[in-house]
């Protein structure tokens, strides 16, 4: 491999959708149902079916002392449901799920809580994994000696991960960008031990209503088919439920003295790892498509950013090196990264910091800004040729509240962009006085 | 019963269904060879405007030598430096102008290049391609930059990973004499003895038309492409190909073990098995076919036996998985990994393994199990459509393994077709003690980890 594949999964988040001059399959706006709005493309070359439900319930809103629950919240559901016709444990679910060939599954993010389905589009095996996935989704089961095992399980591995230098960056890094916003604190043995089954369910209750869902629908159904789908996931989902309290806003990174923002984490790794970021822009902000633009060349473009250029290409400091936005829907981040030999951790720093330097006060040539936008928009059609990026796509849209012409007009703002607007924009979110740094296992100092 | 029997009706439909999806026909799918040996592989897909565009040659690490290992990926890492046209780094620019996508990967079996486009652009990357696989020219300055980076990537992936350095240790355990118990990306050593002579030695023994294989998914026309692949290679000529040894491996005489240290909190355990493959001319070999489905007996879903009762029943182990591959140029190893539970051991997740086996060997799998598994086969097939790269990849891994890609869909026939009795009978025959290799990984705690600081 050339390029570890979480540069390439960050390409593709940092790239979000594309625009064509091609015709773009049009997003559908289905029946609102339970409150829960529902959108679809229609695709029928292939008899199948990609469903996902977006719920307003990601780690965001774990409450404190108690991360971790959102995530046992959305997992358990897996492992044990009451159907309409009885109670289905978990060696039902699985089994039945796969004599269908369909394919069901759970995750959670910082902002939401995503449930996929995957199934053959002939209506008998459709409506049965959508009965299924109902059934998970709206009436999880929530076994105390499940709750145990799984709690262990959760434990285990984050010991685990507590070995590994990126799960150790990653953690420090985040409490430091996030400071007072709930996302600052990640799960730990402490906060998984204490879920009880009625943190469980009262979260459940809390969150998973259809006043907090989303449906997104790409493949082979038609319109009337489609909300068929929408009724039979939501039936017995709430529409609404208690008032929740609204999140804190996440505080804009600080103008502090180097001390103060960076960390050296001392560890004995073989290599250095190294985070640099500070808070930055949600999805729907204007100025999106300018940063976007801008790190392309900065250090999202593969193999041909100024990043890699500098860090990779003439030092061979490091074999992965990247920096992206992480646009959600309320607050975003921008992140810089790399992993060198332990003694090599300073002079990576430093040229990092100068190459990010150089680029907030100076911005990209005219050349490089052609050559982002020449790759952005003759690359759009790889962003949705297939009924998964498709279904990416409307998902990121529809949570994000974009326009449904997004994948349409794409393309026109990446290529509207100027060097002024770039330049502005990085001047206006992003500071070397205020990037936070985590540098650890260098062994240099 | 109501479930079992509702059950049994949709499994009884989803077959029938599905018996299309292997019956298809091949209309779509085009093979070529031109006159220097290059194979050409065209699969048309016109769902949308892009193509996959894989040149892939049969040169991995199984073909390197001693005290050279590491050397077929490093090539691959040169392959982006320039040629006596586009120099170092300009092949990238190229791609990302055109807005393609593009890396590169290396295996033990093959070494694979890559670009997916929009597909007016697909000229323009066929002729990069087929410029660099006669006119790589390199300086020595930029080996002497790549070869660090490629020993940061194995610092990265190896060094500062457990799991990477239990499985490179099994691997040195399990062969003795074939080169599948060297990493792919090399032993560090020989990675830091390693000169620019011999990455060229290496490109210049393989980088041939006659070793590789195009492949083109997506929205094309096999004719069009067949003229531009003969424009831009036709020229080129074949060159005999170093000899292959067999090197193949002597019969195990009974069970290794090996145990490795590093910074972790669980110990990990693997088992692994010499067992066959699919060997090409002998596709109705039932014993491959049935060493997949028990790989899916014991793991294929999430109430798969390992699952069901090593993590979920008897909490012995916090994670396991089994991995087997029938297609494959080199020898074939059935195995499984596990992640210790909190307070176990690992003589007791062996316990609980071995009893996972015993049991299939004593009684048998399940008609009902088998018949699950060959839904999700099928069913997979018609997701997979939804990939041309992942068509694309199929076809020419398939390819690089000694079969045709013809001979996918009669694999997938033969697998319908395989019984719980011949897949209790490759229990029975290959997993055994004497052809087992066991690799346990002891945790240990990091040596210094002192206090967090500031600047």
């Amino acid at each position: 491999m050339r390029v570890p594949y979480k540069v390439i999964l960050i390409y593709l988040l940092g790239f979000g959708l594309l625009d064509s001059a091609q015709a773009i399959l049009p997003i559908e706006k289905l029946d609102t149902y339970k409150g829960a709005k529902a959108y679809l493309v229609q695709t029928k070359t292939l008899p199948m079916v990609d469903i996902e439900v977006s719920i307003d319930a990601g780690d965001r809103y774990d409450p404190a002392g108690k991360s971790g629950l959102a995530d046992m919240t959305a997992g358990l559901m897996n492992y044990g449901a009451r159907g309409e016709k009885g109670l289905l444990s978990e060696a039902q679910i699985a089994d039945e799920i796969a004599d269908l060939g369909a394919n069901i599954g759970l995750s959670v993010g910082g902002e939401r809580a995503i449930l996929r389905i995957r199934t053959l589009s002939r209506k008998d095996l459709r409506d049965r994994a959508v009965q299924l996935a109902s059934a998970m989704l709206s009436t999880p089961t929530y076994d105390s000696n499940i709750l145990a095992r799984e709690k262990q399980r959760t434990i285990t591995s984050l010991l685990e991960a507590e070995t590994k230098p990126d799960y150790v960056l990653e953690r420090r890094f985040k409490k430091m960008i996030y400071g007072t916003y709930p996302l600052a604190d990640s799960p730990s043995v402490k906060s998984v031990g204490a879920i009880t089954v009625s943190d469980l369910q009262k979260f459940h209750q809390q969150f998973y209503r259809g006043d907090r869902m989303i449906v997104s629908i790409v493949g082979d159904v038609d319109q009337a088919q489609a909300n068929e789908i929408v009724q039979t996931l939501l039936n017995r989902i709430p529409r609404s439920g208690p008032a929740i309290a609204p999140l804190p806003q996440l505080e804009r990174s600080p103008i502090e003295p180097l001390a103060q923002r960076e960390v050296q984490i001392p560890f004995d790794s073989q290599q250095a790892h190294i985070a640099m970021g500070m808070t930055a822009v949600a999805r729907n902000n204007p100025d999106y498509f300018p940063l976007l633009v801008g790190n392309y060349v900065l250090g999202g473009g593969g193999f041909v950013s100024r990043l890699m250029s500098e860090v990779r290409e003439k030092r061979g400091l490091a074999y992965s090196v990247f920096s992206y936005f992480a646009p959600g829907k309320d607050t975003g981040t921008f992140q810089a990264g790399l992993q060198t030999k332990s003694d090599q951790g300073s002079l990576a720093l430093e040229v990092m910091s100068d190459t990010i330097a150089k680029f907030i006060a100076d911005g990209p040539t005219s050349s490089e800004l052609a050559a982002a936008k020449a790759n952005l928009v003759n690359g759009y059609p790889l962003r949705i040729d297939n009924n998964r990026k498709l279904l990416d796509n409307v998902s990121s849209i529809v949570w994000n509240d974009l326009p449904l012409e997004t994948m349409e007009v794409w393309a026109k703002q990446v290529d509207a962009v100027t060097l002024n607007q770039v330049s502005a924009a990085f001047q206006k979110y992003l500071a070397m006085d205020r990037m936070k740094i985590v540098v650890l296992g260098a062994q240099n100092k | 019963m109501r479930f079992n029997l509702l059950r049994i009706t949709f499994l009884f439909l989803l077959l029938i269904q599905l018996s299309w999806a292997t019956a298809k026909d091949q209309s779509d799918t085009h093979e070529f060879q031109i006159s220097n040996g290059l194979k050409l592989i065209i699969r048309e897909d016109h769902r949308s405007p892009t193509v996959a565009h894989m040149v892939w040659y049969r040169a991995g690490s199984m073909d390197e030598v001693n005290g050279k290992t590491g050397v077929a990926h490093v090539l691959e890492h040169m392959m982006f430096k320039g040629t006596d046209k586009v120099k170092a780094g300009e092949f990238s620019r190229l791609v990302a102008a055109v807005g393609g996508r593009e890396n590169a990967f290396t295996s033990r079996d093959y070494t694979a290049y890559f670009q997916q486009v929009e597909k007016s652009k697909l000229d323009e990357v066929i002729k990069l391609e087929s410029d660099r696989m006669s006119n790589l020219n390199f300086d020595d300055a930029e080996f002497l930059k790549e070869i660090q980076v490629v020993m940061e990537e194995r610092r990265l992936r190896t060094e500062d990973n457990p799991s990477s350095l239990l499985n490179e240790s099994l691997m040195a355990t399990a062969y003795m004499s074939s080169p599948y118990r060297h990493p792919v990306v090399g032993w560090m050593n020989d990675l830091q003895n390693m000169t620019a002579a011999d990455a060229r030695e290496w490109y210049r023994s393989w980088y041939k038309p006659n070793n590789a294989t195009i492949v083109i998914a997506g929205d094309v026309d096999a004719k069009q492409v067949l003229a531009t692949i003969e424009k831009y290679y036709g020229a080129v000529s074949a060159q005999e190909l170093p000899v292959r040894k067999p090197q193949i491996e002597p019969q195990q005489k009974g069970i290794k073990q090996v145990q490795v240290k590093a910074p972790a909190d669980s110990a990990q355990l693997a088992m692994a098995w010499k067992v066959p493959r699919l060997e090409p001319g002998k596709l109705d070999d039932p014993e491959p076919y049935a060493l997949e489905l028990l790989t899916a007996v014991l793991d294929g879903y999430d109430n798969a036996r390992l699952n069901r009762t090593l993590v979920k029943q008897e909490k012995v182990v916090n994670d396991v998985g089994v991995g087997y591959d029938m297609v494959s140029r080199g020898p074939e190893l059935f195995q499984i990994n596990a992640t210790m539970a909190k307070g176990k051991s690992v003589t007791q997740a062996q316990a609980s393994i071995r009893k996972a086996i015993d049991e299939i060997k004593q009684k048998g799998v399940l008609e009902s199990e088998l018949k699950r598994i060959k839904v999700r086969i099928l069913s997979e097939q018609i997701y997979k459509r939804d990939s041309i790269f992942g068509q694309a990849m199929e076809i020419v891994s398939t390819e690089m393994a000694g079969f045709s890609w013809k001979d996918i869909d009669y694999m997938l026939e033969k697998m319908q077709t395989i019984t719980p009795e011949q897949v209790q009978a490759v229990t029975k025959k290959y997993l055994v003690d004497e052809c087992l290799t066991i690799a346990v990984l002891y945790p240990q705690a990091r040596k210094t980890i002192g206090q967090e600081g500031k600047q």
